[in-house]
């Protein structure tokens, strides 16, 4: 009997805590049903967390409203909680939502990859070639593959100079005569830094984002006329030399340290630009609705990132927000309501409202027209500087290639090795240009569609 | 034989899932790595291409070996030489240890991510409080996670954070040693160093084995920090590129899951080959006592 009690007690803890287990599943609330009696569901997936997530639930809600066949049920399914490795073992698994929203630049790679519907193909010619034509040059780049529609964008993001006046005045320089070229922006970003003692505490102005801005410089990775990519051409080393020489100037470590003290990556209140940490800084248009919530008193102005001498005026990178409709959706009909309802393709006004619901830039210009729109540039004045560059050829996206994202890593690499003074800018060019070779080679030795 | 089948009848989930899971992938992989496969369509045989690719014309490919090689030949024997200082230190009989054991023991219980995360503060050059001790003590520290420089000895650094679970294998390990070696050495004469030396460490080393073997194991398959840390980069100048990092990137980002395959089993070849070396040479430095 006593070898037993161990064994008793073993028993009766265990008993225990699998009621303990049944009671908490008993009384937790059940989860709520959305379905709505008579409607099919159309799954939708996004990568939009916080308060963005609050602006797509309102945008489906609407949806939902004005609907009487199709109901939208959205699922929030964070980028870095892997969105993009979800979805594509969903489509490999014949299980996929019937519409994701998406930024990263992965048509290339997965229309070759057969994950995905060409959107085209739910229009007649005639409306697909008009809308082709009414696209945004920039909302056409992202979508546009192989010269069908893969993805129509809801929300572009463009970058553009944010500044503050009253650094441009405490330092003697006139705020209403922003540099007009990047030499010039140079000068007066060097005027604005403020040190203490060799620390860096406050930022006048540093080119960053070299894969992106690269294109204020010529073609940059990819030359659309010729439909390759471009590594080593004397217009990016210009531009990497450019990037090095100003990253020297301060220091690389300086810059660093100082980026690294600061939650340069914050999308709200903590935004450095907020806090004075910058005085000019290259961002997205979303920033101005975030100043409005989070800074309503900051005066502060926008500009077009200026070219270097021999550049190219209103140029610049995008990489805006688009949906894409997944081989084996199951409801392929309603995902592609949703995104005309979203998008604005049939209904420019109703869609304005939405736009400014996220301070995005839209697909087309006629949504600009649209009285929803015009209110929101006529309440935020600043925001006029994205929109104008929404018109410019020169707005580049990602290489439409299927090795992108290696290609993109690369470039990252690249960059920081010159920017560290680790490599000259052309010997990182040199370096990049072989391993960019060398994976198209290995792409077309093995069958690759590139 | 009903017998058997019944304890067969009762492992069957494991067995089951161990099939489905573990054992059917693992072979499937094998044919995979031969083929040019995206997840969705079907593979395409290429034969030895692959492996001849990363053989010869990958750079990244040897990058990333050199950088894991490098962690395992680096943060495994710190590891081990770590945990036994900490194990011989908790083996103390003094008052409280119980608790600094299970302080010792409690951050290898902390979820990777979540403690990756709070690196980044503690290791961030400005506000960190890594930095922060060093410039009381009037040293301006390094840009850790953002140097070429300093990147990979701070992931080697971070690794012993969660020593922890090896020194309670450690710990016991010593706390299975014969009291009365120590003893018999004491009576003719063998101080601490000699003790140390001749009975503590030699009947240690079956653990310090398995720990070896493990950590090495571990460290090739060593990712999850380096993701986080380096937000799926490769960090400054490739520093943390590591073999399974640059696998995942393969698979997952480039969809090219029949290379990612391919360096599944480079990788499953080299783990195995170090492995059997170690087990080779352990009658040389194992001692059990027998």
């Amino acid at each position: 009997m006593a070898t037993d009690a161990p064994g008793q007690r073993t028993f009766l803890a265990l008993g225990g805590l699998l009621l303990a287990g049944l009671l908490v599943a008993f009384l937790l609330p059940k989860p709520v049903e959305h379905r709505t009696e008579g409607r099919i569901q159309v799954r939708l997936w996004h990568m939009w967390t916080a308060e963005w997530k609050t602006v797509v639930d309102e945008i489906v809600a609407r949806f939902n409203r004005s609907q009487d066949k199709y109901e939208v049920i959205a699922l929030s399914v964070p980028g870095l909680g892997g969105a993009d490795t979800k979805f594509v073992l969903a489509v490999a698994g014949g299980d996929p939502p019937d519409v994701m929203a998406q930024w990263n630049p992965v048509i290339p790679s997965w229309v070759e990859a057969g994950l995905l519907q060409p959107l085209d193909a739910f229009m007649t010619p005639a409306e697909w070639a008009a809308l082709r034509q009414e696209m945004y040059p920039v909302a056409r780049k992202i979508g546009v593959y192989r010269d069908r529609l893969y993805g129509v964008t809801t929300g572009l993001n463009i970058w553009a100079c944010f500044y503050l006046p009253a650094h441009f005045r405490e330092a003697g320089l006139d705020p209403e005569a922003f540099p007009t070229s990047l030499e010039d922006l140079f000068e007066v970003g060097a005027k604005l830094d403020r040190f203490d003692g060799r620390n860096l505490t406050r930022m006048g102005f540093m080119p960053q984002l070299f894969g992106f801005n690269v294109t204020l410089f010529g073609h940059g990775f990819y030359d659309e006329t010729k439909q390759e990519v471009t590594v080593f051409t004397p217009a990016n080393l210009r531009a990497l030399e450019v990037f090095a020489a100003e990253q020297a100037r301060l220091g690389f470590d300086n810059v660093a340290r100082f980026q690294a003290g600061i939650n340069q990556l914050s999308f709200a209140a903590g935004w450095p630009f907020i806090g004075g940490h910058y005085s000019i800084c290259l961002d997205g248009q979303w920033r101005v609705e975030q100043i409005a919530r989070y800074a309503p008193e900051l005066e502060y102005l926008t500009a077009p990132l200026p070219p270097p001498a021999g550049g190219r005026a209103r140029a610049g990178f995008s990489n805006g927000n688009f949906m894409v409709i997944p081989v084996g959706a199951k409801c392929p009909d309603g995902a592609w309501e949703f995104i005309k309802f979203w998008s604005g393709i049939e209904n420019p006004e109703r869609a304005a409202e939405i736009y400014v619901m996220g301070g995005w830039l839209p697909l087309k210009p006629a949504i600009v027209q649209a009285p929803a729109y015009q209110a929101y540039l006529r309440k935020y004045p600043q925001f006029r500087t994205f929109v104008d560059l929404l018109s410019s050829e020169y707005i580049q996206v990602a290489a439409p290639v299927p090795y992108t994202s290696y290609l993109a890593d690369r470039v990252t690499r690249a960059n920081d090795m010159a920017l560290q003074g680790l490599l000259s800018p052309e010997q990182a060019l040199r370096e990049l240009e072989t391993e960019v070779r060398q994976e198209q080679l290995r792409r077309k030795e093995f069958g690759y569609v590139d | 034989m009903k017998r058997q089948l019944t304890g067969y009848a009762f492992i069957s989930p494991w067995l089951v899932g161990f099939a489905v899971f573990a054992l059917a992938p693992f072979l499937i992989s094998i044919y995979l790595s031969f083929t040019r496969y995206n997840i969705v369509t079907e593979p395409v045989w290429i034969g030895l291409g692959n492996y001849r690719n990363l053989f010869l014309h990958d750079p990244l490919f040897w990058r990333a070996l050199v950088v894991t090689l490098k962690y395992a030949a680096v943060a495994v024997p710190l590891g081990v030489v770590t945990g036994v200082g900490l194990a011989l230190l908790l083996n103390l009989e003094l008052r409280g240890i119980a608790v600094y054991r299970t302080l010792f023991f409690l951050p290898s219980i902390v979820p990777v991510v979540a403690t990756s995360v709070v690196f980044l503060w503690i290791l961030n050059p400005q506000i960190g409080l890594v930095n922060g001790l060093l410039k009381a003590l009037g040293v301006i520290g390094p840009n850790w996670l953002g140097s070429p420089d300093w990147a990979f000895p701070s992931l080697v650094l971070m690794s012993l954070w969660s020593v922890g679970g090896s020194v309670i294998i450690y710990l016991a390990g010593l706390k299975d040693i014969p009291l009365s070696l120590y003893e018999a050495a004491m009576i003719d004469g063998a101080g601490p160093y000699h003790r140390m030396r001749h009975i503590t460490l030699p009947l240690l080393t079956p653990v310090i084995f398995f720990n070896l073997v493990m950590g090495v194991i571990g460290a090739f398959q060593y990712f999850t920090q380096a993701y986080v840390i380096m937000n799926g980069t490769e960090g400054p100048n490739d520093s943390t590129l590591f073999y399974a990092l640059y696998l995942f990137n393969r698979a997952w980002r480039y969809l090219d899951m029949g290379y990612a395959s391919a360096m599944a089993w480079i990788l499953f070849v080299v783990i195995i080959g170090i492995t059997l070396f170690i087990f080779r040479s352990h009658r040389r430095w194992v001692h059990y006592g027998d």
